[in-house]
């Protein structure tokens, strides 16, 4: 299986529609088995996730995505981890350990139900 | 108190001032770790205070710049403010939100560097009111600022109340189909079929069972009953496109169905009633067909209950760019592409041409602009090879003035190349002054490559 994650100085790039480098890592019976970057310099939402269809993605691991991108990429059956923060390899190991949705790699405010959910008091 | 002495405000107020502006600010240190939040940031981005403070900026603020060109990372580096810089963050909700951002380092009393400052104001409100300014341009999918259009669109929702039957003239592709559409829609048969058949397109025999339908055993192989356009309308609306096409035995057949309001399919032999509302539709002038006695008068004054003439494109010019931004975002929003607008030369390109295909054929130049560039902004290579021809064949149709600048940015680039785009010799080559050229290469908005020919002479001497 392929998991793609957009990466930004050693870790998870802070906005999906505007990352430029890709990192594509295989894994095979929860281990990986190899990685690989790529350039990611196309810019419509039709074009990042033909993309990653041509690289046999199926899971994609990003930072903050708009709607738009978000719903282009899971038509081409792509499912999309989104609003991810952390160094890349621990990102990798919590993903591999099912760890994934744990809130310390969830970006501020993008978590929880609450956090989901910012209500103004008045 | 003395007079002269000046109120000391307490430091708890400019905590209070900060939260009562509506405007996003929040501080970094050097770590890039946020140190303050303010309520405005808090609704601006979706983040709560407490998840946000101590936390990176880019996991908070996720906008376009902080990959690529942060102006918080320019100001902690260079020592300069930024103001106003545009971009757009993405809050927790997956909305991109336009803002303007302006950033500023943050010292204390003895100028010690502590951070950095960054402030952003939501231009949602902005945005939405320049949308709903251009919906004043706009009436179904037909954009204009030009008069003659806009006093269409100030009559149109009482020609689409009325019910009446109307006469759309037009060259082709200046968007009759549209404008009947348009109608259709601020009509109160919105809710119902709108059909358009060209008419132009059937032989009479065949125009006779596409409108009205047919019985069973009309003719060999009708097998059973087929209704035709004006039933399949019933309740809504039906364009008769290119009715100045129809042959005079049709004009006669058309005219008993407009008068009666009733039709009758092949083969039948009871009328129906049509609750259909007619738009007719033509690219010539029926008037002159009328004089010239290839058009029934008795069917013309049938349909020219209400005329609209829409203009040609090269009559009203000035909408090209908002048509050129119209379609780019269509197709943008069509094709899935980010195509981010177009060049001022392209856009010139586009301004000289004179469209013998109106709108259509501008719609296809940017269709074709697409396919060769899909991405960043649409330059002159990407036009079809006739509008290309125009930077250096101007054609003589095309405005004075315009055919003119094109020949003098041809001649003053000639010039240039001629001299290694030395301006100084090249302005001597032309037999201008230097401050001339300047001016000219400036108004005509040429393009120069970075070198000037001068250091190239130095190194030869």
């Amino acid at each position: 299986m392929k998991v793609a994650l957009t990466v930004w100085e050693n870790r998870i790039s802070p906005l999906f529609d505007c990352a430029r480098t890709l990192l594509i890592v295989d894994i095979t019976d929860q281990t990986e088995t190899g990685r690989c970057f790529e350039p990611f310099h196309c810019e419509s939402p039709s074009s990042r996730a033909a993309k990653l269809s041509d690289l046999k993605v199926q899971v994609l691991i990003c930072g903050a995505v708009s709607d738009l991108f978000a719903n282009m990429i899971e038509t081409s059956g792509i499912r999309i981890i989104p609003f991810v923060a952390g160094a890349v390899d621990e990102v990798i190991d919590a993903y591999l350990m099912g760890a994934i949705s744990s809130s310390k790699f969830k970006m501020p405010g993008c978590g929880t139900a609450r956090d989901n959910g910012y209500r103004k008091e008045n | 108190m003395k007079k002269d002495k000046l109120y000391q405000i307490p430091d708890h107020v400019t905590d209070v001032i900060l939260e009562s502006v509506s405007d996003g600010v929040f501080t970094v240190d050097h770590e890039w770790r946020i140190t303050s939040f303010n309520h405005a940031a808090e609704e601006i981005t979706g983040v709560p205070r407490d998840k946000a403070l101590g936390k990176n900026c880019w996991s908070v603020f996720r906008s376009n710049m902080c990959e690529i060109d942060c102006a918080l990372r320019r100001t902690m580096k260079e020592g300069k403010r930024f103001v106003d810089t545009s971009a757009y963050i993405v809050n927790n909700k997956k909305q991109r939100i336009p803002v303007v951002v302006s950033t500023s380092l943050l010292k204390d009393e003895s100028g010690m560097v502590l951070g950095g400052v960054e402030t952003f104001r939501d231009m949602s409100l902005v945005e939405d009111l320049r949308r709903e300014l251009d919906a004043r341009y706009q009436v179904g999918d037909m954009v204009s600022r030009s008069p003659s259009m806009h006093r269409i669109f100030t009559i149109l929702p009482q020609v689409a109340q009325s019910d009446s039957t109307v006469l759309i003239q037009g060259e082709t592709g200046t968007g009759k189909e549209l404008l009947s559409r348009a109608i259709h829609e601020l009509s109160p048969r919105r809710g119902k079929p709108f059909i358009a058949i060209n008419c132009g397109a059937f032989p009479d025999t065949l125009l006779e069972s596409e409108l009205f339908g047919y019985k069973a055993g009309a003719f060999t192989n009708a097998t059973k009953d087929k209704p035709g356009h004006f039933a399949a309308a019933e309740g809504g609306t039906i364009l008769l496109d290119e009715i100045g096409d129809l042959s005079a035995a049709f004009q006669v057949r058309l005219l008993r169905v407009l008068q009666e309001r009733t039709f009758q399919p092949l083969g039948g032999t009871k009328s129906i009633k049509a609750n259909v509302r007619v738009i007719a539709s033509a690219n010539k002038n029926l008037a002159d067909m009328v004089k010239r006695g290839t058009f029934r008068q008795d069917l013309f004054y049938r349909i020219n209950v209400v005329r609209l003439d829409l203009p040609p494109l090269r009559e009203r010019k000035e909408d090209i760019p908002m048509l050129v931004k119209h379609f780019i975002a269509k197709l943008n929003r069509l094709r899935g592409r980010s195509v981010a607008g177009i060049g001022r030369k392209a856009l010139a390109l586009l301004l000289s041409h004179d469209y013998p295909g109106n709108i259509r054929e501008l719609e296809n130049s940017i269709e074709h602009a697409f396919v060769l560039c899909p991405e960043g902004q649409i330059e002159p290579h990407c036009l079809p090879d006739n509008l290309r021809a125009l930077v250096s064949r101007p054609t003589t149709n095309a405005k004075i003035d315009v055919a003119l600048q094109s020949v003098e940015v041809q001649v003053i680039l000639d010039a240039l190349k001629r001299n290694t785009f030395n301006r100084l010799e090249a302005a001597h080559d032309l037999g201008i002054h230097k401050s001339t050229l300047f001016r000219k290469i400036k108004m005509l908005g040429i393009e120069l490559p970075k070198i000037d020919g001068r250091s190239k002479r130095k190194r030869a001497h």
